[in-house]
């Protein structure tokens, strides 16, 4: 199942939070589709997919957002 | 007359009905308490065992000609604009205003109820953040694993304050040296937005806090005294002090407006509940990509009143969440959707202004202050503050509206 997580303009928390709590509500198969605004959100995804054993599949950068879709390999 | 219906007596519901013109527009609201609790002092009950009186009735906060019920909203049906209390009783209205805030649900990770019911929190209640009072009192030294269970949603500096007024409690109880403080997050650092982490994890390191990241917990082992993450890590404990991860509304709905977590999907600059054009949701009860404090609810509360009379307005994206660093120091989380969190540094000005905003918050529901939150708002605008204190790391990325 693919799920998009929109979280631009979160300035605090930040995309991060939102990730992690899509991750919890996730299973093995699923996409997160992060949309976010804040540029420390590639960093902060890299290390959490990392730290998460999940897998990071592209981070594109649009005109008005970053998207960065996400395989969800361990749950 | 027009009807405004508005459930939840916390913050934001009652800075939105004392923000309407009651000549124009019968204004009732609806809660299942009688009694509304200034929650962020739970803080200050919990580590510092403060006695101060922290609730008043809803029905006493609310300006003459606002009807209060107290009654449980059980079902809201947005298409026919009726709302479904206790023993039959409906209501209708011509605006609704959900604002019911969020609720712990510490039944989510396996074992946290115990440690709920028996070490108490300071985010549910105020009977839980006695009992982590007494909890504390008889701690005698040991390890102790201070964190958050997601999803967390309340007060993001809440978990770090508490953690650090934990600190200063042990220092002047002389248990420092006999205690190992463990902070575990399921983020990558202490505090989530990267600039006030700058100002936040050099303290924690100072005062001998460790901090252990991506620690996202799964289960609580009370057997074996060990909390176990996600990740695959474990942590032990003698003493365990966990925010329970929290929900948003219980109120069923006949149409498709919850997320799987029971906040409401609603729009980020109106609050106005998707697909609905005489719905809203405010404060922590909605999903905005903001944070969950009192000072959103009272900014959102006060753009939707304007919206229902007719005067165009629009949320920001604004916070500004009071920090206490402990020892007496404090500082503002401080940003909008345009604007990325300052680094802004504490002081014990800030700790001065932090205690001030408690004492004045009952005026404040009322609208007696909104002179001096206007000025103040302008004068800590996030835009100009992070010209001054961001100047190293300026916004990269800005959002556009949808």
């Amino acid at each position: 199942m693919e799920k998009l997580v929109d979280s631009r303009g979160s300035a605090c928390p930040g995309p991060i939070t939102d990730l992690s709590k899509a991750y919890r509500n996730s299973q093995v198969g699923d996409i997160i589709v992060l949309w976010a605004t804040d540029q420390g959100v590639k960093a902060d995804a890299q290390a959490w997919a990392k730290r998460t054993g999940n897998e990071i599949m592209e981070i594109k950068e649009e005109p008005d957002k970053i998207v960065i879709k996400i395989r969800i390999n361990k749950r | 007359m027009e009807k405004v219906l508005i459930i939840g007596g916390g913050a934001g519901g009652i800075i939105l009905a004392n923000s309407l013109d009651l000549d124009q527009y019968d204004v009732t609201v609806v809660d299942k308490e009688a009694e509304h609790y200034y929650q962020p002092w739970y803080l200050y009950v919990a580590f510092k065992g403060s006695k101060r009186k922290i609730s008043r009735p809803i029905s006493k906060l609310l300006k003459p000609g606002i009807r209060f019920v107290k009654d449980t909203v059980k079902e809201i049906d947005l298409d026919n604009r009726k709302v479904y209390g206790s023993y039959e009783v409906t209501y209708s209205y011509d605006h609704i205003i959900v604002a019911t805030g969020t609720s712990p649900d510490p039944n989510v990770i396996p074992g946290l109820n115990n440690v709920y019911n028996q070490v108490g929190d300071f985010h549910s209640n105020l009977e839980n953040s006695r009992k982590l009072w007494n909890s504390l009192r008889n701690f005698n030294g040991g390890n102790i694993a201070f964190g958050m269970a997601s999803p967390v949603c309340k007060c993001p500096p809440s978990p770090i304050e508490g953690v650090l007024l934990l600190e200063e409690y042990l220092s002047k109880k002389g248990l420092k040296s006999k205690t190992r403080i463990t902070y575990f997050t399921p983020y990558p650092r202490a505090y989530p937005a990267e600039p006030m982490n700058r100002i936040v994890e050099p303290i924690m390191r100072e005062r001998g806090i460790e901090v252990i990241p991506f620690f996202d917990l799964d289960m609580v082992d009370t057997e074996n005294k060990k909390l176990k993450s996600i990740e695959g890590d474990e942590l032990n404990y003698d003493l365990p002090i966990i925010i329970p991860p929290c929900k948003g509304t219980k109120i069923k709905f006949r149409q498709d407006v919850k997320d799987e977590d029971g906040f409401i999907k609603a729009d980020k600059y109106t609050m106005r509940i998707k697909g609905y054009d005489d719905a809203y949701a405010v404060g922590d009860v909605n999903n905005l990509p903001t944070s969950k404090t009192g000072v959103t609810a009272h900014l959102e509360a006060k753009v939707v009143a304007n919206l229902i009379q007719g005067v165009y307005d629009k949320f920001t994206g604004r916070i500004n969440c009071p920090f206490d660093m402990g020892h007496g120091k404090a500082t503002f989380v401080i940003g909008d959707y345009e604007n990325p969190v300052v680094e802004y540094p504490p002081s014990r000005t800030k700790h001065f202004m932090k205690m001030t905003m408690a004492r004045i918050y009952w005026l404040t529901l009322k609208g007696y202050m909104d002179p001096l939150f206007d000025f103040y708002f302008e004068y800590t605008n996030p835009k100009k503050l992070n010209e001054k204190y961001n100047k190293s790391n300026p916004p990269k990325a800005s959002s556009q509206p949808q």
